[in-house]
Order: structure tokens, then sequence, then C-alpha cells
């Protein structure tokens, strides 16, 4: 009977270099499996909503003022340039040039920030001002706080997530040939932003 | 000062710089091979659709309608 050894780090003969080439693909695989789960998870939250707003005969319910486009449009100018400056930042890093990637990737972060202080922003307003709550605004608040509520807590776990690993970067702790943390980084960004462009369609656009 | 002309008119820019920016970036990127790159690709192509709405919402061709203001 044939008998698999697995490699294993520190042990293996070629090294963690061997180790990171054996692995990668499974770790994208797992890493964008992870992706399907959220997108999975914003699906059902938007189809819930969708059929929710096509049951009531008048959208947004009475009493409650209509959303203010031109800052959602301006706050997600913010959110889609970050997901530029990512990009460029994982193609910098690519092509060797390091302090291009890490003003691109500082750029996103603080444009990440950004959107998430529109988003407070935007949440003060509508509590304070229009008096819109999550528990007291019926369907339309709890499908709006909760959506949005959602995809701006992904958006903090990824400015943290980005943050770590720029400071990551810095240590060395990637190489031109070794840098899965930073694919998966611009994988996750590019996803928070391409859920934003359906929530900025279906709560302010539609 | 008017902040919704300022805050229009900054995602209209702003909107027609990132479709330009991803279109550029998804042609780079046409022909490079490996299943993250494709996904890349697919991202690209729905940011600079996003582009596209943001720009219609900034010039207030869009969200004249049911929920929006």
């Amino acid at each position: 009977m044939a008998v698999t050894t697995v490699p294993h780090a520190g042990v293996h003969d070629d090294g963690p270099d061997q180790l990171y080439v054996e692995t990668r693909e499974l770790r994208l695989q797992g890493f964008l499996l992870f992706l399907v789960s959220d997108v999975v998870l914003f699906s059902s939250f938007i189809f819930a909503y969708l059929y929710l707003r096509n049951t009531g005969n008048v959208w947004p319910p009475p009493g409650i003022n209509r959303l203010d486009v031109a800052f959602a449009a301006f706050n997600s100018m913010v959110l889609f340039g970050s997901g530029c400056t990512m990009h460029y930042a994982l193609e910098n890093w690519k092509h060797n040039n390091f302090v291009k990637y890490a003003w691109c990737m500082i750029a996103t972060i603080v444009l990440g920030a950004m959107f998430l202080g529109g988003q407070g922003y935007e949440y003060t307003t509508l509590y304070f001002r229009d008096h819109v709550s999550w528990g007291g605004s019926g369907i339309f608040g709890a499908s709006f706080f909760t959506l949005t509520g959602m995809h701006g807590f992904h958006v903090a776990v990824g400015v943290v997530y980005l943050t770590v690993l720029l400071l990551q970067s810095l240590a060395g702790t990637y190489t031109k040939d070794k840098f899965f943390g930073l694919t998966a980084g611009t994988l996750y960004w590019h996803f928070v932003d391409v859920i934003w462009v359906v929530l900025f369609s279906i709560f302010y656009l539609i | 000062m008017n902040w919704v002309i300022v805050e229009r008119s900054v995602a209209a820019v702003g909107s027609v710089v990132v479709f330009v920016v991803a279109v550029i970036a998804l042609k780079n990127d046409w022909k490079t091979p490996g299943i993250e790159n494709h996904v890349f690709k697919i991202m690209l192509g729905l940011l600079a659709l996003g582009g596209i709405i943001a720009f219609l919402a900034g010039i207030d061709v869009l969200g004249r309608f049911g929920g929006a203001a």
C-alpha cells in the first residue's frame, strides 16, 4: 500500500517556499469559497428586502423621507475609488514598486475610513433629523440599517485587514513571489465594492 | 455653498475616473491566467458598472424615482 506523506512546515526538504506553492491554490479556493458564502448571505437579505418592498403599495413608507442620493453617490465614489487604489497597490507590488504600493495601500485605507465616516454621518442624519431607526421604521428601517450596517461592518473589517497587510508588508512578511495575503486582501476589497454597487442601486436609485 | 451640487459634481467626475481606471485595469489583466485573475476581471467589470451607475446618479438621471430623492 502506498503511503503518502504530508509536507509540514519546518521539516519539508524544500522549506516553506515549496509548501507555499503547494498550498496556494487550496488557500485561494478556500478564500473564494468564503467570498461565495458572503455573496449568499448578502443575497438572502437583498432578496428579502426586494420581496418585502414589492409587497408595499407606497415606497418609502409614509412618514419616511426619501434618501439623500447626492451624498450617497459621493460616498460611493469614495469606496469605488478605494477599489481602484487597492487594485493598483497589488499591481505595484507585483512590479516591485514598493513605494507606490505603500501609497496606494494608505490611500485605500484612508478612503475606506472616509466611507465609514460618511456612512456614520448618513446614519446620524437619518436618526436625528428624519427619525428613521432600525427598530422604529418598519421594513424600510430594518432592511436599510441591516444591509448597509452589514456592509459597513465588512468595510470596517477590511480597513483593519488592509492595515495589518500593510504593516506585514513593511515588516517583510511578503516577497515578490509570496504575496497571497495581498491577493486575498484585494479580492476582499473588490468584493465589498461590488456589494455596494448593488446596495447603492436598490436603496437609492430604484 | 450648495453641498448637493458639490456632492453631485464630485460623484460625476469621480465616477468617470473610476470607470476609466477600471477599464484600463481590465484591459491590462485581460489575458492574465489564473483563478484569482478571472475573479479580478469580473470584479473590475462590476466596478466599471458601478462607475456608470454613480455617474448617472451624479448627473441626476438615476435616483429620481421610488425610494430616492
